[in-house]
């Protein structure tokens, strides 16, 4: 008896803890957000109560989602740094002023993992957590998946570094602080052209989707302009050790410049020195993903072979004219120790962006905020450049042209503003 | 009297998945922002991957043979659905995801979906006469790989297809990718398939089929002594396999408006691919498919409580800091999981309801026969 | 002419990296036949080693390539951590698949372990460059880290197969992978033999993080991935548990993807290698160089 009591008793704990498994998805998201929401304001008044001024009416939450685990986490931390430097700052300064009150900032954070799937969930647990101002994602493909979740469900997502063309085709609730694929494609082609090169290649990733945007983009301009693509190459990833075969290829077609839109991570370590290693002596021209290659150059290796390595870029601290742009630099490296990429930059610039956004119309509802985003005729000074949107939430900015350049003397490569660029 | 009991299980079991089918249209039904956005989705993303983990079972747990490139066949089924559906969307035939005639290209856009991936399956299963064990699982993966690699270079379902672009958003305006109101307009659709989805392969592995390619997995000599054709057999259950994995690519493509072939991936970051349906099918038990069910919905509430769900707020810091690498939770966990149920949840055991009051004696006998072996090893 | 010796340059400088991964991966799999999928990321804790210890031993005014030896240290304790603490527990208790699964838990534990360790993070590593000097030939660059790589593998692979052939352990890992419990029998102590095995194949795998680094020089945490599956298509290519087979496969894996990228289409090189595997297994379903067993009835 007593042994079947006890049965009864482990049999119930068991169907009690599986209900309670089952439950705790539906009912458990908001008060783990109202938990979570408390905190973090009790950190920011806290936060508040360190710094000069008093006591603040409230906390603003963002939300923020991006690949902080992954194959992808490279981008999605980057972002994130941007963002918590942006926020710690405003918070030191006094908070976000609405009206007459004044509010503190907090983020909430989610990590998709660089997956379609996981994104949808991440963006829909945080409009269930009542957020309506979103930054995210990292990159195209993964904001792809939400911009239509966004519209419908009526959420400011502003994306601080996806450049595709089609995430935002007219005004709705999706903008971004960087500029899109095409434009900087046409900067590219534009460059080659006002430079006097007719014959050019170009090598790229056609299963991805900012490779092959720029490519496009690219390839388009420079009909336009009349240049003549000898060559034209892809690999099958964005991870490709080997570029050897392509640019043997480039080499062959006597390509005087080749464009090369990939990423930071593959152009320092592989494809600027197996170019040279083949015999290509052009010019390599990339596109913003290519900023912080010196960041992965081997030591040890031939220096010399990153001269002629150009790309166009969101801003240059050396062109730059606002102090902002200075004082972001100085303040992200004495807080991360490292000199700060477009990704940190950009998502620095989302926050500065719907904060600006937030104080001129006084409220923080997605509504209201979209509202004033949507006017095309404010002007956000921000640390890449100073901007206004153009009718699809893209900003309309002018690039800049930057390049590697080798001194013998001291056997070492530096970063070089080139020049600034913007469209005829 | 065992034919009596027989007829009990059924009927039990029948109403429960009617009460499931019901319970699904009243949640269609009730409001609320919860629902819309973290149950549904959950519901619909836990039903593809019911189906895949079960008709994977079919190929590793009833034939016998690993295969890791299931995720291939979905990606199939789920281009083949989207495109079908924008062509006909193109072509006139509905203009607004509603009444018969959306309801129609739904029907066909999954069914020819589950037949292509199936004709897919069949170009796998010929390989698998010749070669077997790990030889085809490096076939499988190799199918699995070649796929992802063909979709990415054909120009309208690429990254630049469907994966964004102006297909990707014309996917979701008037295809089958599915908002959130449509999700939960439409959560009958995606239970109805699940349902019937599971009885026919339920029906596949009870019938004179099932019993032979049990046979196969068990002893291929043995079987094929006694006169199963073992090579029609085989093939025929990759097919058939590769059909369900087609249907849920279908499903798939209506919950994810957008398309990206990192998701139909052999690894990738989260848990929708080729190798994760291989855990989910041994965690719940080879050979056992409503073991494949469970598995299938515990490993996604693990992982999505994981990232938002409320008990990791309540946990020491320390842990909190752990619980940022969702991936690394997860797979601790699974280890755990392997090491105390080396053969599944369910092992080859199926769940029915009539079984759950004799649940606290197995329980029991499990747990003595635990000690039991600690005691043994500890004598050792 | 020029771009037909440059392709075949980096066919083998491509299939030398994977054939030296394929060599302690079929070296593992012909003991327990298990297929280790963290075996790629061996090959990622190696690449770590190697970063954070080449600017170390340069600094005492050792040369760079010296580093290897505390990288083998470090894989292999850390091969056999993952052996004592995951298969073997596992091994007594399940099958081949869950073995598999335990196998596939690793991988993502060290991978995202990696990630959590702050000097390592997600942001990529670029080492120091090694075997940096070059020769031409017919006018095509060589580099001599592709040299140097096939003739370590050709060396690691004669090494290997005296060792199994000739010595004790080797012995003993002969018979345990034959028979488990009749090695048991013959006094052959299988989970020190196991042990050994792992650490060996780790070991081998900081070895073939060296080279891949020299000519490849970049280290991240989800690197393992990607050259695990080539590593594991080149052992099965050439016939699993075939040592020769395992450099075979992994040569006419890097010449295959070299030539489908020059001459057919570059971004589907990958289809042309699965095609290829799928061919061979067709026409000899053990590989190029496996044993075909047949089985007693």
């Amino acid at each position: 008896m007593k042994k079947k009591l006890l049965s009864l008793l482990l049999a119930l704990c068991l169907a009690f803890s599986l209900a309670a498994c089952g439950s705790s998805d539906s009912t458990s998201g908001t008060s783990d957000s109202d938990t979570s929401t408390a905190t973090d304001a009790e950190a920011s008044v806290a936060a508040e109560e360190d710094s000069t001024s008093g006591a603040v009416d409230g906390t603003i939450m963002l939300g923020m989602i991006g690949p902080m685990t992954g194959s992808l986490a490279v981008y999605g931390t980057h972002v994130a740094n941007g963002v918590n430097l942006a926020i710690d700052q405003i918070s030191a300064a006094g908070g976000v002023t609405v009206g007459d009150a004044t509010y503190g900032l907090a983020v909430e954070s989610k990590d998709d993992q660089g997956d379609s799937t996981e994104f949808l969930n991440a963006m829909n647990a945080l409009i269930s957590d009542g957020i309506e101002l979103v930054i995210g994602s990292a990159t195209s493909g993964c904001t792809s998946s939400i911009t239509s979740v966004s519209n419908s469900e009526g959420v400011v997502l502003v994306t601080p570094s996806g450049t595709a063309d089609a995430l935002t085709t007219e005004m709705d609730y999706v903008f971004r602080t960087c500029f899109k694929d095409s434009f900087q494609g046409e900067l590219a082609a534009q460059y080659a052209a006002d430079e006097g090169y007719t014959k050019v290649g170009i090598v790229y990733c056609s299963a991805d989707t900012y490779s092959a945007g720029l490519r496009d983009a690219f390839a388009a301009a420079a009909e336009e302009l009349g240049l003549e693509i000898v060559a034209e190459e892809s690999v099958a990833t964005m991870t490709e050790v080997d570029y050897t075969n392509q640019f043997t290829k480039m080499v062959e077609a006597e390509a005087e410049l080749v464009f090369v839109p990939f990423y930071y991570d593959v152009t320092g370590p592989y494809l600027v020195p197996q170019a040279r290693s083949v015999g290509f002596d052009g010019i390599l021209l990339g596109a913003d993903g290519v900023d912080n290659t010196e960041t992965t150059i081997p030591d040890g290796a031939d220096m010399s072979v990153y001269n002629d390595f150009l790309f166009v870029n969101h801003y240059s601290t050396e062109l730059a004219t606002s102090d902002i742009s200075i004082s972001f630099v100085e303040s992200y490296e004495e807080v991360y120790g490292e000199t700060p990429n477009n990704f940190d930059a950009l998502g620095y610039d989302a926050v500065l962006v719907l904060k600006q956004a937030i104080e001129s119309c006084g409220a923080f509802d997605a509504d209201s905020v979209q509202a004033a985003l949507a006017d095309t005729s404010v002007v956000y000074e921000v640390s890449t450049g100073t901007f206004s949107f153009d009718d699809t939430g893209t900003p309309i900015k002018t690039g800049v042209l930057m390049g590697y350049s080798y001194t013998e003397g001291d056997d070492a490569v530096t970063k070089i503003a080139v020049t600034t660029l913007s469209l005829d | 009297m065992r034919k009596n009991e027989t007829r009990t299980r059924y009927l039990v079991n029948f109403i429960a998945v009617v009460l499931l089918f019901v319970l699904s249209l009243v949640m269609s039904n009730a409001g609320g922002d919860t629902l819309k956005l973290k149950v549904v989705p959950s519901i619909w993303q836990c039903c593809y991957l019911i189906i895949m983990a079960a008709s994977l079972n079919l190929v590793l747990g009833f034939l016998g043979q690993l295969s890791l490139g299931h995720c291939g066949f979905m990606a199939v089924g789920a281009y083949t659905a989207a495109l079908l559906s924008l062509a006909f969307q193109r072509a006139g035939f509905y203009d607004e995801k509603s009444g018969p005639a959306f309801l129609l290209v739904l029907l066909l856009s999954t069914l020819v979906a589950g037949i292509l991936a199936a004709l897919m399956g069949l170009l796998v299963g010929i390989p698998a006469l010749r070669l077997k064990g790990d030889y085809l699982a490096i076939i499988t993966l190799g199918f699995g790989m070649i796929i992802v690699n063909v979709i990415n270079n054909l120009p309208f379902c690429g990254q630049q297809g469907l994966g964004q672009g102006s297909a990707s958003s014309a996917l979701y305006a008037t295809g089958l990718g599915f908002s959130n109101d449509e999700k939960v307009q439409y959560l009958w659709v995606a239970v109805l398939v699940v349902i019937l989805c599971m009885t026919a392969m339920l029906l596949f592995v009870r019938s004179k089929y099932g019993r032979a390619i049990r046979a196969i997995r068990d002893n291929e000599i043995a079987a094929s002594t006694s006169g199963i054709n073992v090579s029609y057999y085989k093939v025929l259950t990759f097919t058939i396999s590769a059909f369900f994995a087609g249907v849920t690519g279908a499903l798939y493509s209506c919950c994810n408006a957008a398309l990206a072939t990192t998701s139909f991936a052999f690894t990738n970051g989260s848990i929708l691919n080729s190798v994760f349906i291989v855990v989910m099918v041994v965690v719940g038990g080879m050979g056992s498919m409503t073991g494949s069910v469970i598995a299938a919905v515990t490993l996604f509430l693990l992982n999505y409580t994981i990232k938002n769900g409320a008990w990791v707020s309540a946990l020491p810091a320390f842990l909190q800091n752990v619980f940022t690498y969702p991936m690394l939770v997860y797979s601790i966990v699974l280890i755990i999981v392997i090491l105390f149920r080396p053969r599944g949840i369910m092992g080859s055991r199926e769940f029915a309801l009539c079984d759950v009051p004799k649940w606290p004696g197995r329980i029991k006998a499990w747990l003595t026969s635990r000690s039991g072996e600690k005691e043994a090893s500890s004598h050792e | 002419m020029t771009t037909f010796i440059q392709f075949l340059i980096t066919g083998l400088r491509l299939g030398s990296v994977y054939a030296l991964i394929a060599l302690g991966y079929t070296m593992v799999y012909g003991i327990i036949k298990l297929i280790n999928f963290a075996h790629g990321d061996f090959i990622m804790v190696g690449g770590y080693t190697l970063f954070f210890m080449i600017p170390i031993v340069m600094n005492l005014g050792l040369p760079g390539w010296l580093a290897v030896v505390p990288a083998i240290l470090v894989c292999a304790c850390v091969g056999m951590l993952v052996e004592l603490l995951a298969y073997r527990p596992v091994r007594k208790k399940g099958n081949n698949l869950t073995s598999l699964i335990t196998a596939i838990a690793m991988s993502f534990v060290l991978e995202n372990l990696a990630q959590a360790i702050s000097v390592i993070g997600p942001d990529p590593k670029v080492p120091y460059t090694l075997f940096t000097s070059t020769f031409s030939i017919a006018g095509v660059s060589v580099s001599s880290a592709t040299i140097i790589t096939v003739v370590v593998s050709a060396v690691i692979m004669v090494a290997l197969y005296f060792f199994t052939q000739k010595s004790r352990i080797g012995c003993a890992m002969r018979c345990v992978s034959e028979d488990k419990e009749a090695a048991t029998l013959m006094g052959v102590n299988v989970n020190q033999t196991i042990i050994a095995t792992f650490g060996i194949g780790a070991g081998l795998a900081a070895v073939a993080a060296l080279m891949y680094i020299a000519q490849y020089p970049k280290v991240y945490t989800t690197m393992g991935a990607t050259l695990g599956i080539y590593a594991f298509v080149a052992a099965v290519l050439g016939g699993i548990g075939s040592l020769p087979g395992a450099m075979l496969g992994g040569l006419v894996i890097g010449i295959v993807q070299s030539g489908a990228n020059t001459y057919i289409s570059s971004s589907m090189s990958d289809t042309f290698v699965y095609l290829i595997l799928i061919a061979v297994l067709m026409i000899r379903p053990a590989g190029i160089l496996g044993k075909n067993v047949g089985e007693k009835v």
